[in-house]
């Protein structure tokens, strides 16, 4: 029985993050970079060890015939459950577990891990730097792993730290006003969710299983799922109508800000402008989608009626967070502000897929969540090696890559073909499989098509503004360019051998799960029709 | 286990030995610095006896620590019997006197408040050890004690603090409470003025004399209306005339007058005004111990007044003071976070987030006013009164550690004349990355981010409003989000106002990190071992409280039981 695994995978880089960087605490400069390189390895290791874990998970290797399967997993049931008393009297435990929502986001947290840290192998501070990655990875880990709404929270805010200090130490310009700015805007949305979370802990039926000894109401999820399901099979609402409304409102408020969606997301774009490269790839690739990630955990799970009943609102969110980061990435001249601005646009798709209500649509978007994993990371990676390389972020500061540096150039071209949803890559699986769901939702309402006319603007407009800035960059010039004039007339340099590694393994994987969407495709198709077979045909009424 | 006893009965030593520790530790600081190898002369004789005053002073008592010291190990005994108590099992004591009147009583309530008196004291007494100017220890006439007198008297001040502080605690009584309140008060009034070469010592020192004695006037008089109108001051007999006839004028104007006195206690406001002045003017370990043990005993008369005098049970449905200490609390709270967003010294900025602070337990208590009494809602509400006084308890102990915290590491810049603007905070990380990371956690956890106390304890003060709020539909079954209690909305203008306070916690992280040292602070700080010695412990305290925060809710609701169970 290996059912304890989740606590070391959680726990274990966030001792071993704090016990480096306790140990570098105090030391001097020098001797900081003395020990930068044996930190930055014992790092690698670690990284790649929990990969290891959780690739072994996948294969079923680690507990033999206890393990459930991935893909035929029904919904509600967990691997790896473990559960342990935290603090008796509320009802607080440290409790457990993977489905098939949670396990391709922590697989994803520890495929990310070790690229990241390859990918930014040289950054300076080492010794302070690839400790705070390692925590990041832990408690984003604690965030897809918690089943407790206590724990979930603990570990939701707890990313913000180690992500606040990469912004601050290691950013860009205006890093101050960015990491404050990215702070307070995530904690104020779930400050909000928090209240929202503990009003529910109050509504909820006495004596449940789990409750706390004196408060008698229970933090666990699966135990409020199940009950939330049993009211709806009577045909009643969850804690009430106007309640649930209201609850579903302001844990959405944390989720659309964490996602983010656009009336909210104005903190992302001076985020990642601003955060060094590892700061960005993990950021878009794993922190955003904790936003989607707790929507299909918490208010879509506990309150499908009023998911139900703001479904258009979602689906207007979804739309213009699509539409308008889009429109937005073509006016962009700094190459990350357009990737950002084009993580908005994706995360439009994302919601497009859970406002259908439909298990193509939520597969959809769960696919998303793990493609834009695997490409938003490489992305930025480009990014940071062309600001590290050539000292700046104008789309029109380099022309004529393909000659000087043919091996960003490449990338650089793959990940943002990636980026576009070129068909045989991972985006286009999802962009796809979103837009039938879509059309499939527009068909059972009865509305126009005409609907579709936006999101397929948009394609249009992804592939101009990620060409057009290609072809500025890459092409412009042909033989006849000049190296860029940051660079003062210095040989230009192609990116550094760890970071063609991190590229390669990430295209890799782009391409493997373009070509075989199945490998992740099923567990996650087999999750969302579970979950919309228990707790949205109720309320649908048969069909 | 409970008994009653007459003063000086058998068995009172040991029920109020914390106390009486203090006094001996009292006694011992007045004594032990004067001791000397004085000889009396026998009249007619040449036998000299030796009379140990005066004269040339010993070794040991000349060092200008020796007070510290002794004033650092009385608390840290005191703390340490007071937490013995409770791990043998809690004994109630009633003091009662002759003729029927309880004067004190020892219940886990009065236990924990004196743990966190006597750990902030403790602390700051620690923290304050190589503070004060002082003459060489060699120098061992009795000039040389009287140039250090003021070490003596300030750890002399420190413990009739403590002393007052406890007798709040553990009063039954409105007037004894008053006049340990006032034995509290006075000393410090003193203990804020004591850096008398300094103008801002003085000016703040004055101006919290001031404001003080005008609130406690105000108190007393209230007092004075409340003992016209029932002719006892005992807390129970107040509590069965306010269920008698608790709505007449005259005790409702007295009750507002009472808390105009403790208002200023905790510095809610409007009646903060004298907080921020008085924290900046007083030495750093000082104003922590206003922040906290002295507003936790303004809490103690708070509650004592509130939940047992005028008690929401006594008055039928709501609370009488419901609506003014609801105003009230969303004043404070928003008044105290709006002020800290623009204060740049950051010892003013600490005492406006302990107004917010003040205002997140008036909050708390409100919700107790909210609660129903009708026999059909009496356990539920109860139940959510004791999770309110729980999560004020919490609140009030992990305050101590990092909220104190804060101002201990303000105290080792103090040490080399810093501390007073946000800029000396400047290149910390760089200067010192141990203790930045150090304030860093203490920021944090009061901005009340997970996993630290800061957040536990503001999560519980929230659950206490919400379940107050909710208590119909525990009642009820599921109630419609019209329905909720207007007390609701007071959480969530908690969490609003927690989150606009991370702004300011935060500055001073980015002030740390990312500002280059002043002028002439580019080296090491100073050593300071006994300070830092208190930082760690009140960092070990934070994470404890955050992460293992099981044993002391259990501890608070014991404590809460002995307040509530009473009903």
């Amino acid at each position: 029985m290996m059912d304890w695994i989740s606590i070391p995978l959680v726990g274990f880089p966030l001792v071993a993050s704090l016990a480096l960087l306790a140990f570098v605490g105090n030391a001097s400069p020098a001797a900081r970079a003395k020990v930068g390189p044996t930190i930055r390895f014992l790092s690698l290791v670690i990284s790649i060890a929990m990969l290891a874990l959780t690739t072994a998970m996948f294969f079923g290797q680690l507990d033999g015939d206890t393990m459930l399967d991935w893909n035929t997993m029904s919904f509600g049931s967990f691997n790896f459950e473990f559960r342990y008393m935290w603090i008796e009297m509320l009802g607080i435990h440290w409790s457990v577990g993977m489905d098939a929502l949670s396990f391709p986001m922590v697989w994803l947290t520890t495929f990310l891990l070790p690229i990241t840290i390859v990918a930014t192998w040289n950054e300076k501070n080492a010794a302070v730097y690839f400790p705070l990655l390692l925590m990041m990875g832990g408690a984003l880990i604690g965030v897809f792993v918690a089943l407790d709404l206590f724990m979930f929270y603990v570990f939701w805010e707890l990313t913000l730290i180690p992500m606040f200090f990469l912004i601050l130490k290691w950013g860009g310009k205006d890093r101050k006003y960015a990491s404050q700015k990215f702070f307070i805007y995530t904690f104020t949305a779930s400050v909000v969710m928090l209240l929202g979370l503990v009003t529910m802990y109050f509504m909820q039926p006495e004596n449940l299983t789990y409750a706390g000894d004196w408060t008698g109401r229970t933090f666990d999820i699966p135990t409020l799922i199940s009950h939330s399901q049993a009211a709806n099979a009577e045909g009643n609402w969850f804690l009430g109508e106007s309640m649930q409304k209201v609850l579903f409102v302001m844990l959405m408020i944390g989720f659309l800000v964490k996602l983010p969606s656009v009336p909210f997301h104005t903190w992302l774009p001076d985020a990642h402008v601003q955060a060094p490269t590892g700061g960005s790839m993990l950021l878009a690739g794993v922190m955003l989608k904790m936003g989607a990630y707790g929507m299909f955990r918490l208010p879509l799970a506990l309150f499908p009626h009023a998911a139900h009943h703001f479904q258009l609102y979602l689906l207007l969110f979804g739309m213009v967070s699509l539409v308008w980061g889009a429109i937005v990435c073509l006016g962009q001249t700094n190459l990350k502000k357009m990737v950002a601005y084009s993580s908005v646009s994706h995360m439009g798709v994302i919601l497009i897929g859970i406002a259908t209500m439909q298990p193509l649509g939520w597969a959809a978007a769960l696919f998303m969540m793990f493609a834009h994993g695997i490409i938003s990371p490489m992305l930025f990676a480009v990014c940071g090696a062309f600001k590290h390389h050539y000292h700046s972020m104008e789309i029109g500061a380099m022309r004529g890559m393909a000659k000087h540096s043919p091996w960003l150039a490449t990338s650089m071209m793959f990940a943002w073909m990636a980026s576009l949803g070129l068909p045989l890559l991972a985006g286009f699986v999802a962009e796809l499989m979103m837009f039938l769901a879509l059309w499939h939702f527009l068909a059972a309402e009865g509305w126009s098509v005409l609907w579709m006319v936006g999101p397929a603007l948009v394609l249009a407009l992804t592939a101009a503004y990620y060409l057009w800035s290609m072809q500025r960059t890459i092409f412009e010039g042909g033989e006849k360019t000049q190296p860029p004039e940051s660079l003062h007339g210095a040989p230009v340099p192609d990116i550094a051998d760890s970071e063609k590694l991190a590229m390669i393994i990430m295209a890799v994987f782009t391409i493997l799960f373009g070509v075989m969407p199945w490998i992740a495709l099923d567990m996650m198709n087999g999750w969302t029709v579970g979950f919309f077979n228990s707790l949205l045909i109720p309320i649908l009424g048969g069909a | 286990m409970q008994q009653t006893m007459q003063p000086f009965d058998e068995g009172f030593v040991t029920a109020l030995a914390p106390e009486l520790i203090l006094v001996v530790g009292l006694f011992t600081l007045m004594i032990a610095p004067n001791m000397g190898d004085g000889k009396f002369r026998l009249p007619m004789t040449q036998i000299r006896l030796p009379y140990l005053f005066g004269g040339r002073r010993g070794k040991l008592d000349s060092d200008p620590r020796l007070p510290g010291l002794f004033a650092s190990f009385f608390f840290v005994v005191a703390f340490f019997t007071a937490l013995l108590s409770f791990v043998n099992g809690m004994t109630t004591t009633a003091i009662v006197t002759e003729d029927g009147t309880t004067l004190l009583k020892v219940d886990e309530f009065s236990r924990i408040f004196e743990l966190i008196f006597y750990g902030a004291l403790a602390l700051a007494s620690i923290a304050s050890i190589n503070r004060m100017p002082a003459t060489s220890r060699n120098d061992r006439s009795n000039a040389g004690l009287y140039n250090n007198r003021r070490q003596v008297d300030f750890y002399i001040l420190l413990i009739t603090c403590g002393l007052g502080m406890s007798v709040v605690a553990l009063a039954q009584d409105l007037f004894l409470l008053f006049i340990g309140l006032e034995l509290a008060s006075f000393s410090t009034y003193v203990l804020v003025s004591f850096m008398k070469e300094s103008k801002e010592g003085t000016e703040a020192g004055m101006k919290y004399f001031i404001v003080g004695s005008v609130a406690s006037g105000v108190g007393l008089y209230g007092l004075s209306l409340l003992y016209t109108w029932s002719g006892s001051l005992q807390f129970e007999a107040l509590h069965n005339a306010f269920i008698e006839s608790g709505m007449e004028p005259l005790p409702l104007v007295a009750l507002s007058m009472l808390l105009v006195g403790f208002g200023f206690k905790v510095s809610a406001a409007p009646f903060h005004f004298a907080a921020p002045d008085a924290y900046a003017g007083a030495t750093s370990p000082v104003a922590g111990v206003l922040a906290t043990a002295s507003k936790a005993m303004g809490v103690v008369g708070l509650l004592r007044i509130l939940i047992i005098v005028a008690s929401p049970e006594a008055t039928d449905g709501a609370a009488v003071w419901l609506v003014a200490l609801g105003v009230l609390a969303a004043v404070t709270m928003t008044w105290g976070n709006l002020a800290a967003l623009g204060s740049t010294n950051p010892k003013r900025m600490l005492a406006y987030s302990s107004v917010a602070h003040a205002g997140y337990m008036l909050a708390a208590i409100t919700a107790i006013g909210a609660l129903n009494w009708e026999p059909a809602n009496i356990t539920e509400s109860k139940n959510a009164a004791l999770a309110v006084v729980t999560a004020l308890v919490f609140h009030l102990v992990v305050l101590v550690c990092f909220k104190l915290g804060a101002f201990l590491v303000l105290s080792l810049l103090e040490s080399e004349q810093g501390g007073h603007t946000l800029e000396s905070l400047g290149g910390l990380a760089k200067r010192d990355p141990m203790l930045a990371v150090t304030m860093f956690i203490f920021m944090m956890s009061l901005a009340g981010v997970p996993p630290l106390s800061g957040f536990v304890s503001k999560l519980l003060v929230v659950m206490g409003i919400v379940k107050a709020a909710l208590i119909e539909s525990s009642v009820n079954g599921s109630i419609s989000f019209g329905d909720l209690h207007w007390v609701w909305w007071l959480a969530l203008l908690m969490v609003i106002n927690s989150a606009i306070s991370v702004f300011y916690y935060l500055r001073v992280g980015l002030v740390m990190f990312f500002h280059e040292p002043e002028e002439g602070r580019q080296g090491p700080l100073p050593k300071g071992r006994s300070v830092r010695f208190a930082i760690v412990a009140c960092l070990v305290m934070t994470v404890f409280f955050g992460v293992g925060a099981n044993v002391l809710i259990s501890l608070c609701e014991s404590a809460a039981n002995a307040l509530i169970g009473a009903w």
